[in-house]
């Protein structure tokens, strides 16, 4: 029984300004100042007062579809827009220039190299991150060198935009490329190419083992911000424990990095040693030796069978809960489990298990696929001859070589093909490897 | 997409014959009513007469355990639409109201029900727009089940359902209201539009495909027993079906992308000479088209890969169907100009079934939405 309305309550009520309700299924809007007097209900009539069974006029849901409307302002809504690229469907016949997928190094050094010789060829960059500029062997040392999560931005990528007169999509995936009518689908629409060049890099691979919700990867800014964030300042929120799987260069690196931070870091690796690759330089040895006084404990042959989340009241008891059962706000531990029975308890685990090219884009173009996305070695072309590849992507033999140093030759080689210049031959080297292990860093060939 | 115009490997000349019955009914009886349908005029006996033929249960398994040809029933829907592009959707409507009885694995729809199905004796839709945006996130779930002895007791309303009438029926989906803790839930059902505390209400006027028998189902302490849950929980049942539900909506862009361009080709022998000054000629949009065609097929050799991959590939397919659609009835419009701007042209008309295939679940935007949360990494919250 609703109470019968006072006189003060009835005055307030008529003196409050008209609202508006949204149906949720259709989107009609329903105004009180303006009724609806196709079904009886006359202007002025508030939502409160409508009957129980009043239908939407549009969609024919009830009343309790409805929740109450506040229309945002339009200037917010402008706002929010713009920072939503979209890809018009360029349909003219004119010259569409070239698209690169991807916005790491690799993908903004080709554009500052075809800028460089080119001022007027349109280029567009579609990528799935924010597509912000910095540099990713910073992420390896930027607890120890004190550098904020935000400065680690050296350029918005707006603002690298709208220096290299180019159009980026941010936050755009790459579908599928159909090169019969050279288009590029993309979640934005649909983007029409003369040359393309796919810089989308690598993904950092997961065991099957191990669920991606509990386990980071740290092969963007993207997700290291975020776990930054996770983990917080270790000199105010109290230093965390931190697993990682994998004693490669970044696992490695980020041991140290992170033991420098002030957090109790366990590295584990099947292999005997850290740095296994660089065995013959005797890598292992020494940075075990360069890591005897931080907070780094490393275990050897070992492999991670399960990670799990502890359920909160009974960790204790070692009782694992189903993958995102935890509730918000309250943090519990991680448990680990390796195939030879050992366990191990963290806040946080990070996976370093190196990486994998995604084929999706090159697959669906049928290019030629090798470990990678197969080019040429001179040229960087892809089987296709509008298509070339660099960076992380691409394989010269079957062979990846997952470095900065080439990436700024490979942008000079394939801008010089797009522009038409004098050729710039690529030549593959073996590159040097700076382990930023900050207390004793290493040089490894 | 007429068989013809597919690469060889992946033409069916294995059954000729439903795709000949379905093109002599579509260029018959259904290209002298498609006018009337797009302004009203519920097609009952066309529909009955294209399901006896056979041309909405290709997909089916057959008694013997073959499995269905998905391919197939998107070649008959599209001879269908290039002729009448609502006439296509009903087809897509009865075929995805078959596949959901027979996966339900329920004996009491599984059977004679699934037979008289099948045979075109009795007609059905699909309620999932709401429940498939909800699963994309989109939006929430419209009808609510309160379990009861037997069964469970069904409120709330469903706008815009397809392919109905008084002794239709169709799949939908209710939220599970459950008290205390644990997972949500949602089940699946088969509704009758007939039983009692069902009530269907006409919508307003849409500016085409009136004749959809579309409106929008009011259900009030709607009971539903054991024999009509298609799947409870319904979720396992959508991951598996998802694939095939949005694959075959792709049967509807193709027919009117095909029946865009053979309206180009028409007046090409009057006007190509002035028309070759248009973008989007037809000669370009087949290959665009072909190529499309090339791959639906290709992925209508496995509707029931759960992978994500594959889900994106046919979300991508439906997506880039819609698309050309429009592009494709936009040109022809312009190939053809005042007289196909007439109201009771074909090609005025296939703009606005176009702008149905890219507005109807899941639209462009949703598929596209669809596809960036599936793509992107997974990371630890």
């Amino acid at each position: 029984m609703t109470p019968q309305p006072t006189p003060v309550s009835a005055a307030v009520q008529t003196l409050a300004p008209w609202q508006s309700y949204i149906c949720h299924a259709c989107g009609y809007i329903y105004n009180e100042a303006e009724g609806d007097p196709d079904s009886g209900l006359a202007a002025g009539t508030r939502f409160t007062d409508i009957p129980e069974d009043w239908a939407c006029p549009l969609c024919g849901v009830t009343k309790s579809d409805f929740e109450l409307y506040e229309a945002p302002s339009l200037d917010a809504l402008r706002a929010q827009a713009s920072d939503c690229a979209t890809a018009w469907t360029n349909t003219s016949r004119s010259a569409h220039g070239v698209t690169i997928v991807g916005a790491g190094r690799a993908g903004w050094q080709l554009a500052e190299a075809l800028r460089a010789r080119d001022s007027t060829i349109p280029i567009t960059i579609v990528t799935a991150c924010a597509g912000d500029v910095y540099d990713k062997p910073l992420l390896s040392v930027a607890l120890a060198r004190r550098i904020a999560p935000e400065k680690l931005i050296k350029e918005t990528g707006a603002a690298a935009a709208r220096r290299l007169k180019l159009r980026l999509l941010p936050h755009t995936q790459a579908v599928r490329i159909c090169r019969e009518t050279r288009q590029l689908r993309t979640t934005r629409g649909t983007l029409r190419y003369d040359q393309l060049v796919l810089a989308h890099g690598a993904k950092a691979s997961l065991p099957p083992a191990l669920p991606a919700a509990l386990c980071w990867r740290i092969n963007h800014l993207g997700a290291y911000l975020k776990l930054r964030e996770a983990l917080g300042d270790a000199a105010t929120t109290g230093p965390k424990d931190v697993l990682i799987v994998g004693a490669g260069l970044i696992g490695s690196e980020l041991a140290n990095d992170l033991a420098l931070g002030g957090h109790r870091v366990t590295l584990l690796d099947v292999q005997p040693e850290p740095l296994a690759r660089w065995h013959a330089d005797k890598a292992g040895a020494q940075v075990l030796q360069a890591w005897k006084d931080l907070s780094i404990r490393f275990v050897g042959e070992v492999k991670v069978a399960s990670v799990e989340r502890l359920a909160l009241d009974a960790e204790r008891l070692w009782q694992p809960q189903p993958a995102g059962t935890a509730c918000a706000g309250q943090t519990t531990r991680l448990r680990i489990t390796t195939e030879c029975g050992q366990h191990f308890a963290a806040d946080e685990v990070i996976v370093a298990a190196g990486l994998q090219t995604p084929s999706r884009l090159a697959q669906s173009a049928g290019l030629a696929w090798q470990n990678g996305i197969a080019v040429e070695p001179q040229t960087l072309r892809t089987s296709d001859e509008r298509i070339h590849a660099m960076g992380d992507c691409i394989t010269l033999d079957g062979q990846a070589s997952r470095f900065i140093e080439p990436i700024a030759r490979q942008a000079r080689t394939i801008a010089a093909a797009i522009t038409a210049c004098e050729p710039v031959p690529y030549e593959p080297k073996a590159t040097v490897i700076r382990v930023k292990t900050t207390s004793m860093p290493l040089t490894l060939h | 997409m007429n068989a013809a115009d597919l690469p060889p490997e992946l033409a069916q000349p294995a059954t000729p014959g439903l795709i000949d019955a379905v093109r002599s009914i579509a260029q018959g009886s259904l290209a002298g009513r498609a006018y009337a349908i797009d302004r009203g005029a519920y097609p009952v006996d066309l529909l009955k007469q294209l399901a006896a033929a056979g041309a909405m249960s290709a997909h089916l398994e057959k008694a013997d355990g073959t499995p269905g040809d998905y391919g197939l029933a998107i070649l008959a829907m599209a001879e269908a639409a290039k002729v009448c592009g609502a006439t296509g959707f009903m087809m897509w409507c009865q075929c995805v109201a078959g596949l959901y009885l027979q996966a339900s694995g329920n004996p009491a729809l599984t059977g004679e029900r699934l037979a008289r199905h099948v045979r075109g004796e009795t007609l059905g839709g699909t309620g999932l727009s709401n429940p498939m945006k909800s699963f994309a996130q989109i939006e929430s779930l419209l009808l609510k089940a309160t379990p009861v002895d037997g069964g469970y007791v069904v409120n709330g309303v469903l706008p815009w359902v397809s392919n109905l009438a008084p002794d239709h029926y169709f799949g939908a989906i209710a939220a599970v209201q459950t008290d205390g803790p644990g997972a949500s839930r949602e089940m699946m059902f088969m509704l009758r539009c007939n039983a009692p505390g069902v009530t269907l209400k006409a919508c307003p006027e849409f500016s085409g495909m009136e004749g959809t028998g579309t409106f929008s189902v009011h259900c009030k302490d709607l009971i539903v027993g054991a024999d009509d849950i298609v799947a409870d929980p319904a979720k396992p049942t959508i991951a598996r079906i998802r694939g095939c539900f949005v694959l075959l909506q792709c049967g509807i862009a193709a027919g009117i992308i095909q029946g865009a361009i053979d309206s180009m080709w028409a007046v090409e022998g009057q006007l190509g000479h002035v028309n070759q000054f248009l973008e989007d000629r037809p000669a370009d949009l087949q290959a665009e088209f072909d190529a499309l065609a090339g791959r639906i097929l290709k992925l209508a050799e496995t509707p029931f890969d759960t992978s994500t991959d594959y889900f994106i590939d046919v979300l991508d397919a439906r997506a880039h169907g819609a698309e050309l659609c429009l592009r494709a009835a936009n040109s022809a419009l312009m190939h053809q100009g005042a007289r196909g701007y007439l109201m009771g042209s074909e090609v005025q008309r296939r703009v606005r079934e176009a702008q149905f295939v890219a507005i109807v679940t899941p639209a462009i935007k949703h598929l596209r939405k669809e596809i960036a949360r599936l793509s992107a990494e997974e990371m630890p919250a």
